[in-house]
């Protein structure tokens, strides 16, 4: 008989929510909205039609206007426009660009690709919990910084960076502020009207959307001008070129719709979800610590190491839990988390951690059993362990 | 990371149930132990032989820290110990037994540490033997 696997990596990706599906559906077939949104007829108008009705779908849940919001294939190519588009549209005006190692790989191997183009960047080190704090971005500023790039919670630890005192900062010195916000919309409330972010990076599959679509917000006043990846077409402003996937941006715009009115419900219970499974855990395992900051972190998100055994082992002992692991132990030099080590934690502790992460459609009882899974595959590898 | 498809069924059942995890009761006769491998490097193997009078394995215990590779392959070669000669498990290949398995190569590392700690234990056989010529338990043993 199949096992059944319990899901605890909506981190990773979410299952598309039912109601999206449907949505989607709609744009496939023939007597939906299948036609090219930038053809002038009926049918192509009532394509247009369902895009930007998505477009204000994904505006509303974070405070913008949907002018502002640019459709992408995902998070991945939000962070590459942003970073890539600031850097090379503003090189006169410097070409100095501040993120931190914790990043996302999206938005570390962007800024690589711009040191290799001759770009200087400044790599923040989080603090011991896992955090960017805003005095570490003011230190880093320099005359010719022209972008600071910080996501807005951690994809690995959950950790919530103070975007906003980070806005501030950035405002005042006249640098453009990118977030990646994968982790974090629909999780928390955002309202850009609030706060200073020129640019922040959005994700369908993260938020029970469909996978191969994502935004970039672009603030429009005062207005941030971006060099293009593409160049061809026009579409989305110029800025991001190709035949728009109509089904794909109805489905992100329903499943962000549905997340602004869920979300005051959510979020608390996802919390306290969360807070059980660590509850649990702990109770279960002692000697289980978590990574990142105890309580500033977002609702979905639970990182732990345990101590004593190795994560390889521990990860393939639950095999009937989907979740993440910190390391990978493909060679005799094991390949810890980045993110883990750089809040300095040891080899060990890095390989041994797993990350948990719950979503809309995690029960108290899944919650329960991986504790009780987790709880005896520890035991057992610790007991098979030798001492020291 | 491998998935547990990177696994035989071999693999996979001796990391789900080890044979003959664990060490001897303290004070068992013939036992000579040896490890090798650190924590720091992602693999750590005691490895536990008992040998009779005649030269002969009679029993293997073990305890290992390390990924589900190093656990099985453990396993694994505690069970073809046993019963052999003394001076065939020192040169016993682990990492033969690794490559009929079909583990990855990067497994390899994990086999050598097996190999390293059996025969650091089997490297006591002969220190063993003259320290403990006195002690007629030992010796009977032996």
């Amino acid at each position: 008989m199949k096992q059944k696997i319990i899901y605890l990596d909506y981190a990773a990706t979410t299952p598309v929510d039912p109601r999206v599906a449907e949505k989607m559906c709609q744009c496939l077939t023939c007597e939906g909205m299948f036609a090219n949104p930038a053809s002038a007829h009926a049918p192509g108008r009532a394509a247009r039609g369902a895009v930007e009705r998505a477009r204000s779908q994904v505006a509303a849940l974070v405070g913008a206007e949907a002018g502002e919001i640019i459709f992408t294939s995902g998070a991945t190519e939000s962070d590459n426009l942003a970073i890539k588009g600031v850097a090379h549209f503003y090189q006169q005006k410097g070409r100095h660009l501040i993120t931190s190692r914790i990043e996302h790989k999206a938005v570390l191997d962007t800024c690589k690709q711009l040191e290799r183009d001759g770009f200087q960047v400044t790599w923040l080190k989080p603090d011991v919990d896992g955090l960017i704090q805003p005095s570490m971005v003011e230190q880093a500023l320099r005359p010719d910084t022209v972008l600071v790039s910080i996501m807005h919670v951690n994809n690995e630890i959950g950790t919530i960076n103070d975007i906003a005192a980070i806005g501030r900062i950035t405002r005042a010195k006249g640098v453009y502020l990118h977030v990646d916000a994968a982790q974090s919309a629909g999780k928390l409330p955002i309202d850009l009207k609030d706060l200073h972010v020129d640019l922040m990076s959005f994700s369908g599959h993260k938020l029970y959307g469909p996978k191969g679509i994502g935004a970039l917000y672009v603030r429009s006043q005062p207005r941030v001008q971006l060099d293009p990846l593409m160049h061809v077409g026009g579409h989305e402003h110029g800025l991001r070129s190709g035949t728009l996937a109509t089904h794909q941006i109805v489905g992100m715009g329903e499943a962000f719709e549905l997340a602004r009115q869920e979300l005051a419900n959510e979020a608390p219970q996802l919390s306290a979800l969360r807070d059980e499974l660590w509850r649990a855990l702990h109770a279960a395992i002692p000697e289980a610590v978590v990574n990142g900051h105890p309580t500033q972190r977002v609702c979905g998100i639970l990182n732990v190491a345990f101590p004593g055994i190795e994560g390889e082992s521990l990860l393939f002992a639950c095999g009937a839990l989907a979740v993440s692991s910190g390391s990978a132990c493909t060679s005799a030099d094991r390949e810890p988390s980045f993110v883990l080590r750089a809040l300095g934690r040891d080899d060990q502790l890095a390989g041994s951690s797993i990350r948990f992460s719950i979503g809309r459609f995690t029960t108290a009882a899944e919650v329960e059993a991986a504790v009780r899974i987790v709880g005896e595959e520890y035991h057992r590898l610790l007991d098979l362990a030798p001492a020291g | 990371m491998f998935s547990d498809t990177d696994y035989s069924t071999t693999v996979w059942s001796h990391f789900r149930a080890p044979k003959n995890a664990g060490e001897f009761h303290a004070g068992t006769p013939g036992v000579l132990s040896g490890t090798a491998g650190t924590r720091k490097h992602g693999r750590v193997v005691a490895f536990h032989l008992q040998v009779m009078a005649d030269g002969r394995v009679a029993d293997c215990r073990y305890r290992v820290y390390g990924c589900p590779a190093t656990i099985a392959l453990c396993s694994l070669t505690s069970e073809i110990l046993k019963g052999g000669p003394l001076a065939a498990a020192a040169a016993y290949s682990v990492v033969a037994l690794a490559e009929q398995l079909g583990l990855p190569a990067e497994k390899r590392a994990a086999a050598i540490t097996i190999e390293d700690a059996i025969r650091n234990a089997a490297g006591r056989y002969n220190s063993h033997l003259r320290s403990t010529q006195a002690s007629t338990e030992f010796t009977r043993e032996l």
